[in-house]
């Protein structure tokens, strides 16, 4: 490729200037400038592309309210009560209270679709029960806050899958049916790994909650627990668009902690918008920026020169996959998973068509690459958000996370052989692919 | 003496009330949109313009007057592992390249959004030169935002530490 051609001047200004420090979508937008200006082209286009792109992109609309949806769960006291019931249910097995704050992900996963909403919404009660008298290290209690969260947006819903959905045109709703399978599968291999190490590590056992506790603990969480349920009905059902789902979800939250719960002001609900529209605000520029670039790379035909180069080598299916498992993994240690997936994976979608791979199953398998990429060192947010909540130091905490690391990619590469896993729950509710 | 500053804390706030009230407006126009729908079968479709109008401004009017450098999406572990001097070089490197770029496609944005006069929004028949302003606004407001952070830095003043912590990704 000719390094002072225009697309190459252009890639070289986006990657400089995010090297220097620019925001991606800023990044994005300036090199794309700068590319219509080196064609000759009109540099409004720029404008055009980002305003018709976020004007017309409906499905879009479902990333804040999902970011509401989970703003509202953690402003109430819905929390507690979810985890008092995780904890009547595997509480009494040996590292307990380790096991809960799985169970506690995968639940919460239900209801939210973001690992940092997880992490912050459970991180500093769960540290500070599980660090209470010395139970577990300060390290190992962050860790498992960390690799449990990455469950959030695997199980649906799903922020990265509603983008995915966007770039590769693929249903939201079998993307969301074929995250709960390797979701679950990721919960327990934590959990496996916990029981193993329990031992030996001499984790403490909680008491038993007696029996006739449970009805009781389960009917005060039942509202948390039915999100799920209302929301993937909704869906399935076919009532109301993935959009509108989302906008349940949230009005559903909000009545829960106001009305059932009596946990929520009106400054606690002006909390979470804020909260909300910032997240929205960061993650919806890199999408303005993504739409920018977007239109280079289509001008360029990059993603069809790609598959092209690529067929000479002809990959299996199979290999082509791993290939993209190894990249994705590699770019999680030093990128945002966003800007991999805006960025990085639309270039490597059309291949994946062109050897028959199912959409469904590749948009999975990079989503949960990408989630694992939070927690991988040196650059992982949910490891940042956990050396914030608990005070404990990067290294110290890079050290309880590898174990999990390790089992996680085991069922990654399990889900990357196994396309099943994926497909199954899609297939049984009508998914033809 | 600190007016200043003053106002500017003022107005910050004043623009974090903007989107918080636009997410709302997002909210609830959903809501509306969902009981007329299904509760009384009378599908409205003003509703879902209204939405998609609050998005577009929300995350154009909150990256040019809300959101800090540091809790926007990038890439830092250069700049978080290099000393003040370089980070200074490379602020100014940045700030400038984004001035030049942005400046230089500000006639031609305009003439587009502009141009959008002629066509209007199919429910609210708003005119789509008004609905894409906050495109030029942004324009403007980032233009003037990191020009000014240019000129601290050629003025000597050091530059923010980065903050990874501070990042809101949606993840």
């Amino acid at each position: 490729m000719n390094p002072t051609s225009p697309f190459s001047l252009c890639v070289i200004a986006l990657v400089a200037l995010s090297l220097l420090g620019l925001p991606v979508g800023h990044a994005m937008i300036a090199g794309s400038i700068l590319y219509l200006y080196m064609k000759g082209l009109d540099m409004g286009t720029a404008a055009e592309q980002l305003l018709n792109g976020m004007y017309t992109s409906y499905l879009l609309l479902a990333i804040p309210l999902f970011i509401l949806a989970a703003e509202f769960m953690n402003s109430g006291s819905i929390m507690d009560r979810l985890l008092r019931w995780c904890n009547a249910l595997v509480g009494r097995f040996r590292g307990g209270l380790a096991q809960v704050n799985v169970v506690q992900s995968i639940v919460f996963a239900g209801m939210s679709g973001s690992a940092l909403a997880d992490a912050a919404g459970s991180g500093k009660l769960m540290q500070s029960l599980m660090t209470r008298d010395g139970k577990y290290t300060p390290a190992f209690a962050a860790a498992l806050t960390a690799v449990s969260s990455v469950l959030g947006p695997i199980i649906p819903p799903s922020i990265p899958l509603v983008l995915y959905a966007l770039i590769s045109d693929t249903s939201v709703g079998y993307l969301f049916l074929g995250g709960v399978m390797p979701g679950l599968l990721l919960g327990i291999v934590q959990m496996a790994l916990i029981a193993f190490t329990a031992r030996r590590r001499n984790f403490p056992v909680e008491p038993a909650v007696p029996l006739r506790e449970w009805p009781r603990l389960t009917w005060e969480a039942f509202p948390a627990l039915m999100m799920p349920v209302i929301l993937l009905g909704c869906l399935y059902s076919g009532i109301t668009t993935p959009t509108e789902a989302a906008a349940t979800a949230a009005a559903y939250a909000l009545a829960v902690s106001a009305f059932l719960y009596r946990s929520v002001s009106w400054r606690d609900v002006y909390h979470s918008l804020v909260t909300s529209a910032r997240i929205t605000v960061s993650i919806g520029m890199l999408i303005a920026g993504a739409l920018v670039f977007n239109y280079v790379i289509t001008v360029e035909n990059i993603p069809k020169t790609v598959a092209a180069l690529l067929q000479a080598y002809e990959l299996s299916p199979l290999t082509y996959l791993l290939i993209v498992n190894v990249i994705l993994l590699i770019l999680g240690c030093f990128l945002e998973g966003t800007t991999i997936l805006l960025v990085i994976v639309p270039v490597m979608l059309p291949t994946a068509h062109a050897l028959g791979i199912d959409p469904v199953h590749f948009g999975v398998v990079a989503v949960v690459n990408i989630m694992i990429g939070l927690v991988t060192p040196p650059y992982g947010l949910l490891l940042f958000m956990m050396v914030k909540i608990a005070d404990v130091p990067l290294g110290d905490l890079v050290r309880e996370v590898m174990p999990f690391l390790g089992v996680m990619i085991g069922a990654l590469a399990l889900i990357t052989l196994v396309p099943d896993l994926v497909l199954f729950l899609p297939r049984l509710l009508g998914y033809k692919g | 003496m600190n007016l200043l500053p003053k106002a500017g804390g003022w107005l910050q706030r004043r623009a974090e009330n903007v989107i918080a009230i636009l997410l709302g407006v997002m909210f609830v126009a959903f809501l509306v949109q969902i009981v007329f729908r299904y509760f009384f079968s009378f599908p409205v479709g003003w509703t879902s313009e209204l939405t998609v109008a609050t998005w577009l401004w929300l995350v154009l009017w909150g990256s040019a007057f809300v959101l800090k450098e540091k809790e926007e999406i990038r890439f830092d572990l250069l700049y978080s592992a290099v000393g003040p001097r370089a980070r200074r070089v490379m602020g100014i490197l940045m700030a400038g390249s984004l001035v030049v770029l942005y400046g230089m496609s500000f006639p031609a944005t305009w003439n587009y959004v502009t141009f959008m006069k002629v066509e209007r929004s199919s429910y609210l028949h708003i005119r789509l030169d008004w609905m894409y302003s906050i495109y030029v606004i942004f324009l403007v407001a980032v233009i003037v935002r990191y020009s000014w952070i240019l000129w601290q830095l050629l003025r000597g003043k050091d530059p923010e530490a980065s903050d990874s912590t501070a990042v809101s990704s949606g993840l």
